[in-house]
């Protein structure tokens, strides 16, 4: 069959951000806000995050989310896209426009596009916001945990 | 000859009447009798029209041969008239024909001269009708053709449609109304200007021209989408073809216009509609498959085998419906024109193993693998690089879907002629070759006990070949039941060669 290449494991990180993989640190117990407008996707979130052991703390828009990032400084922030009040997009731009705040990584959550259209966002979105990563809804509880995990290692 | 010819003798002598009805009527004419003047009258007041040839005497007590020609003549010109004389005398004869008789005959005559002078006279008066039937004819025809001006000239003018004619010259010749208001121009700035310079669209005028210039080429129409401005846009199609004579020269162009801005609001609100619909099943969709993971996950409580069971066989339910709903959007971008919007020098090579590395975790559930064959030139297409991905994503995922556990899908790259060719092949179950020329229809899936267990919205393929065809490309599929499938994917290729090795995906 010739010789065949087998394909690299895909990191969802931006071009040109550097990956500092601090090993074995600890990220247990640290603080995470998730940020829907969707109380019932907050609780699966939550749940899931809390199963491992992360404390969770939820606000249910845009701006709610933006007021909690301020006052409580979470170790990471899990992002949705569509809300009414604020989109997803907006509270990254002024997250990341806060010196007090813009080294929290952000999660960004998408409900728009499906998992092969995700490029469409690292592609587009993500040059245009300042996201660290980004994940479809739904996720696997798994796979959220690790995205979650390799974030909060860099850090 | 037609009918019974009716014959009126006016004669006073009985022995004549009689002799002449006698002769006449072994021929199968009918004769009437009158036995003076007032009488004959009489008979042609009547009926006018039933008389077909009088045969006169003219000398008669009373009302004279003359006198009865003379009334004759006024009630009706075109009526024949043989004078009967007494005493040959050429002069009666000649003046009466000068009177407006047609002809005459002696006393005594014999019954052939009698029926030959009759026979050509009704052979006068036949060709008489006929001939007033044919400038009837005649008259009445070019009132047709008049009338039918202006009918067309009406119709023209009353269609909703709008309909530009020019001639060879591209002069226009003719602009209804219904055009000069799509167009915004009024028709005197139409009529009687060049295509080029009356003012119309440019690649309408463009086309019309063409159409002149089409020559002996079999192309008979062609249709084109325009928009055109003013305050409101409106979206015409326009329909231009050549008018050709008998001898198939090319006598001008014709074009018609349709306003088809309301379908094209119509399509805008269906994908909008569709849109909105898809979106808004969607969040809630993605968020009960959330939950379902949740509870799988077994992060609400431990669940037992069959509860477990269930809850994987809801979330494959939900997980289905986002599939179909992605799709449902995908193809509405695509019918909106939306979906292929930036294009972008880009190489196959990257895009391809990014999507198999998205869909290896598919295929090793199912311990099939993938293998991609990397091309031994980085050829570039032109190409938008979502719609890509979204074209080796449905062709890959149905290579899973359809191969049987243990199997290989092996995608490839190469070059053929100007294009870039792509090529998936699966060791799976097949395609019959009659599903072959529908599997790229909207909503087919092919039945079978095969396929009964393999959920798809019957969008995918569909997709694939409406994006592939976007990017003048073409698809095809070579399939042996049992054996496997080969979709092939041409795309042109971009013809300056650019390297594309630092598009920002590798590090």
């Amino acid at each position: 069959m010739g010789s065949l290449l087998h394909i690299a494991p895909r990191s969802g990180r931006l071009p040109g951000r550097r990956v500092l993989l601090k090993a074995g640190r600890m990220t247990m117990g640290a603080r995470i806000l998730v940020v829907d407008d969707d109380p019932d996707m907050v609780e699966a979130t939550t749940i899931i995050l809390k199963s491992k052991g992360y404390d969770v703390s939820a606000a249910f828009g845009g701006i709610e989310g933006l007021e909690k990032a301020k006052a409580e400084r979470p170790a990471l922030i899990v992002l949705d896209v569509m809300m009414p009040d604020k989109d997803g997009y907006e509270v990254c731009k002024e997250l990341k426009a806060d010196p007090a705040l813009c080294d929290i990584p952000v999660l960004l959550l998408t409900a728009v596009v499906s998992h092969i259209s995700t490029t469409r966002y690292s592609h587009r979105m993500g040059m245009e916001t300042e996201a660290d990563d980004y994940v479809d809804k739904p996720v696997e509880p798994a796979e959220l945990v690790k995205r979650i995990e390799t974030l909060l290692s860099r850090q | 000859m037609p009918g019974q010819h009716k014959i009126l003798v006016i004669d006073d002598e009985q022995l004549m009447r009689d002799g002449c009805e006698r002769i006449l009527s072994k021929n199968g004419l009918s004769v009437i009798q009158a036995e003076n003047g007032e009488a004959g009258l009489a008979v042609l007041d009547k009926a006018p029209d039933e008389i077909d040839l009088i045969l006169l005497d003219l000398m008669m007590p009373g009302m004279s041969g003359f006198e009865v020609l003379e009334k004759i003549r006024t009630l009706d010109e075109d009526l024949l008239v043989i004078v009967v004389t007494g005493y040959a005398t050429v002069e009666s004869a000649v003046e009466a024909m000068k009177k407006g008789a047609y002809d005459f005959i002696a006393k005594p005559f014999t019954p052939d001269q009698l029926r030959i002078v009759v026979k050509r006279a009704l052979e006068r008066r036949q060709l008489q009708r006929e001939a007033d039937f044919l400038r009837l004819e005649r008259e009445r025809s070019l009132r047709d053709v008049a009338t039918e001006k202006s009918r067309v000239k009406t119709i023209i003018n009353c269609i909703g449609d709008g309909m530009i004619v020019c001639d060879r010259d591209s002069c226009v010749v003719l602009a209804n109304p219904a055009a000069s208001r799509m167009l915004a121009i009024p028709e005197t700035h139409l009529l009687g200007k060049f295509v080029s310079q009356s003012g119309l669209p440019g690649e309408l005028s463009k086309t019309m021209e063409e159409s002149l210039r089409a020559g002996d080429s079999p192309y008979t129409s062609i249709s084109q989408e325009l928009a055109v401005g003013g305050k409101q846009e409106i979206f015409l199609r326009a329909h231009t073809a050549p008018v050709r004579n008998d001898l198939g020269e090319i006598m001008g162009v014709v074009t018609v216009l349709q306003d088809i801005s309301y379908l094209k609001e119509l399509d805008k609100m269906k994908s909008e509609f569709i849109a909105m619909v898809a979106h808004e099943l969607r969040a809630p969709i993605a968020t009960v498959e959330q939950q379902l993971a949740v509870i799988l996950g077994n992060m609400a409580g431990e669940l037992n085998e069959k509860q477990e069971q269930l809850i994987a066989r809801a979330k494959e339910r939900t997980k289905g419906l986002l599939v179909l709903i992605k799709d449902l959007l995908d193809l509405s971008k695509i019918e909106a024109g939306k979906m292929i919007q930036y294009r972008e020098p880009m190489s196959l090579a990257e895009v391809i193993p990014r999507v198999v590395e998205v869909m290896k975790a598919d295929a090793a559930q199912k311990d099939i693998e993938i293998a991609f064959v990397p091309p031994p030139t980085n050829s570039i297409i032109h190409a938008d690089r979502n719609s890509m991905e979204a074209v080796f994503n449905n062709l890959i995922s149905n290579a899973i879907k359809f191969t049987p556990a243990g199997g290989q899908i092996t995608i490839s790259l190469g070059e053929q002629t100007g294009f870039v060719k792509a090529i998936v092949t699966d060791t799976g179950i097949g395609i019959k070759s009659e599903d072959i020329p529908r599997i790229f229809d909207k909503f087919y899936r092919v039945k079978s006990s095969a396929t009964r267990q393999i959920v798809g919205t019957g969008l995918g393929l569909s997709i694939v070949k409406n994006i592939v065809e976007a990017h003048h490309g073409s698809i095809s599929v070579q399939s042996e039941e049992g054996k496997g499938t080969t979709f092939s994917v041409l795309l042109p290729k971009e013809a300056a060669p650019a390297g594309c090795a630092e598009n920002g995906w590798d590090s």
